[in-house]
């Protein structure tokens, strides 16, 4: 606790006040972040009958990232592990369609190889590099990504240099840009789900104890190194299903560069939307996501000439200011005061409650620093 | 391209490579910061050498010096402003940090110096000894002498001075060095200062051996973390060990047709390899982190 006694606290005993400060939260949270994400899924789904076909695009490319976020957090957020390098999921996903394709195999049977594909070196890799840690494990997995990408480039996968074309893809005259667009909201739907479940579960929890003390949770009898491949393992599957159908939709795709499907600035973009949003969360990847792609576009398209260095100065007040994500900002503004419970907390008015928030939120930023 | 050329290339590539890693991996060591403005870092000072070449008309080797002093206070402010605020948050937060002053430095060079290619040709750009095994780049071996006296520099600098003391005690254990009467936020900004002046010293070097444009900055923070990693924390030494293996490798792999094309691959290789067999890098102590 901090020296300053907070005001208006003086309906509680003082032996209570030191008590453990356990998080003020509603029995129900879960079920409100589910909702307020199938809500927000719900509107972004009316954007087809809109027939704007730029905006469509643009909101598959939003949704496309949140799925990506979503993904991410599993491995980041859950079990604060910071790779990098799940851009390469994406990629096998996306290449392994694009050979696929290529040779008349089915789409879903390229997007089931993928998956499978993408599993399976998710699963491979992770026995090795699981055992970094931080920084570490963070550039081996940046690194990974970066030279498949270089040996799909030199070799020419999918294409001479790894440009990969796709036949155009046909679902039975229905609007193909539409067909992906609900493709995209479906897999973000099913990861709200998945990621409402894992916190909810043994598995998760194991997850999370994990990232706050490794040794302790070994020490509990968690399999640690088990339960990270796994989730390594489950974090590639809707990474690559991302990539197979980015891949069908877009045809035409490089494996580096600048939008590549390989390059490193998406995985940036999984972490960075994960991040605002708050990592380990049910909602902050997808509002994360939904926050940073559209306003990336936005100023690409209004403010062009300093699009770059706004991003850049964007990215750089949020993890000062902004370190713990949004949604933990809003639970952190909202809460009752600690060792306040039941009918008493309800008796504290809100205007004090975020008075308090704001406060603990300066303290909270000011703890950072030296 | 025969060995001995092939040798020559990849030692005088890996003194570069050396000092490309040497801020970084003092950053890195003290602070536990990898930063990921690094190469932005190193391109600004490769303009800041250009610059002071092409418009003062000071000779190459002195635009080093320049280079080095205006990044030390480009560093020093960063990290008073900037990163001090966040240094004790989880090292994610400081990975986005920097990666967003990445961002904004490389697309601000963008917008006001273009993306146009500049390197610094000089009327001895091209002179070489040849050795009769093989011929060596005069301005290179001047680079690879440099990048070595750089390294022995910061070593001396770090062991045989107070400052360095404080330097490294800061880096050892962050609250009895306060207790000692160290000022921590102002030995950070000093380090994080070093950090980029030596930042600045290589993009000078870059500039004088090869060419650079802002979109290089990428590349060369993860050529500062292969370096460093492949060598270890610890001591500046390290940076020099892990600089010669990636110059040599990327010398080899580069020099064979068939594997053109796959440096980076060849490097990141041979790094998840040493991660995984010996985590702390060739020569690294489990000493700062």
């Amino acid at each position: 606790m901090d020296s300053t006694e907070p005001t208006g606290t003086k309906a509680v005993r003082p032996t209570k006040a030191r008590a453990p400060a356990p998080v003020a939260r509603g029995k129900h949270s879960w079920l409100w972040s589910l909702a307020v994400g199938m809500l927000i899924l719900g509107v972004i789904g009316a954007i087809p009958f809109q027939n704007d076909i730029a905006g469509l695009i643009l909101w598959t490319n939003v949704v496309m990232f949140c799925c990506l976020a979503q993904s991410w957090n599993l491995i980041g957020g859950f079990v604060g592990y910071a790779a990098f390098g799940n851009v390469v999921f994406f990629g096998i996903g996306a290449y392994t369609v694009a050979v696929a394709l290529q040779h008349d195999v089915p789409y879903a049977i390229g997007l089931l190889l993928g998956v499978v594909i993408s599993a399976a070196f998710a699963f491979l890799l992770g026995l090795p590099v699981l055992r970094l840690k931080g920084h570490y494990f963070a550039i081996a997995t940046l690194g990974v990504a970066v030279a498949i990408g270089e040996v799909v480039e030199a070799e020419g996968i999918g294409g001479p240099g790894g440009e990969a074309s796709l036949p155009a893809p046909t679902f039975g005259g229905l609007d193909t840009n539409t067909v992906f667009f609900f493709a995209f909201v479906t897999l973000s739907a099913l990861l709200l789900l998945g990621t409402t479940w894992l916190t909810r579960t043994r598995f998760g929890y194991a997850l999370v104890a994990i990232r706050e003390n490794e040794q302790a949770a070994e020490a509990l009898g968690i399999a640690t190194f088990w339960y990270k491949v796994a989730a390594f393992t489950i974090s590639a599957i809707p990474t690559a299903l991302a990539g197979g159908l980015y891949a069908y939709w877009q045809q035409f795709f490089n494996p580096s560069g600048e939008g590549g499907a390989f390059d490193p600035s998406r995985s940036i973009a999984m972490v960075l939307m994960t991040f605002l949003g708050g990592a380990g969360t049910i909602l902050g990847p997808l509002i994360g996501g939904i926050i940073v792609e559209y306003l990336d576009n936005y100023t690409l398209i209004n403010f062009s000439t300093i699009h770059g260095p706004l991003l850049g100065a964007i990215v750089v007040l949020v993890t000062i200011f902004l370190p713990q994500g949004l949604i933990r900002l809003v639970q952190e503004l909202t809460r009752a005061p600690v060792a306040l419970e039941g009918p008493e907390a309800a008796k504290v008015s809100y205007i004090h409650r975020i008075g308090e928030g704001v406060r603990r939120v300066f303290r909270f930023i000011a703890s950072q620093g030296v | 391209m025969d060995i001995g050329n092939i040798l020559i290339i990849g030692v005088l590539l890996g003194c570069f490579y050396a000092s490309v890693g040497l801020g970084f991996s003092l950053i890195w060591g003290i602070m536990n910061i990898v930063n990921l403005a690094q190469g932005a870092l190193l391109i600004l000072g490769a303009y800041v050498a250009y610059f002071a070449y092409s418009l003062l008309g000071l000779d190459p080797f002195l635009a080093i010096l320049v280079s080095m002093v205006t990044m030390f206070f480009v560093g020093w402010l960063i990290q008073y402003i900037a990163i001090n605020r966040v240094i004790r948050a989880p090292f994610l937060v400081t990975f986005m940090l920097t990666f967003g002053l990445d961002l904004l430095i490389t697309n601000l060079m963008q917008q006001f110096w273009t993306a146009d290619i500049r390197s610094i040709t000089t009327s001895y750009s091209n002179a070489h000894i040849d050795l009769g095994f093989g011929a060596i780049p005069l301005v290179r071996a001047a680079v690879a002498l440099i990048a070595v006296l750089l390294t022995a520099a910061l070593s001396v600098f770090l062991t045989r001075t107070r400052i360095g003391n404080a330097i490294l005690a800061v880096g050892m254990d962050r609250e009895a060095a306060r207790l000692m009467g160290i000022s921590v936020a102002r030995i950070y900004a000093l380090t994080f200062g070093l950090g980029a002046a030596l930042a600045g010293a290589a993009g000078a070097m870059l500039a004088m051996t090869l060419a650079f444009q802002p979109s290089n900055t990428g590349t060369y923070t993860l050529f500062a973390f292969v370096v460093v990693a492949l060598g270890g924390l610890g001591t500046p030494w390290a940076a020099l060990a892990g600089g010669m293996l990636f110059g040599l490798v990327e010398a080899l792999v580069g020099a064979r047709p068939e594997t053109v094309g796959l440096q980076s691959a060849a490097a990141f290789a041979i790094l998840v390899l040493v991660l995984i067999v010996r985590p702390s890098g060739l020569l690294g102590k489990a000493f700062y982190s």
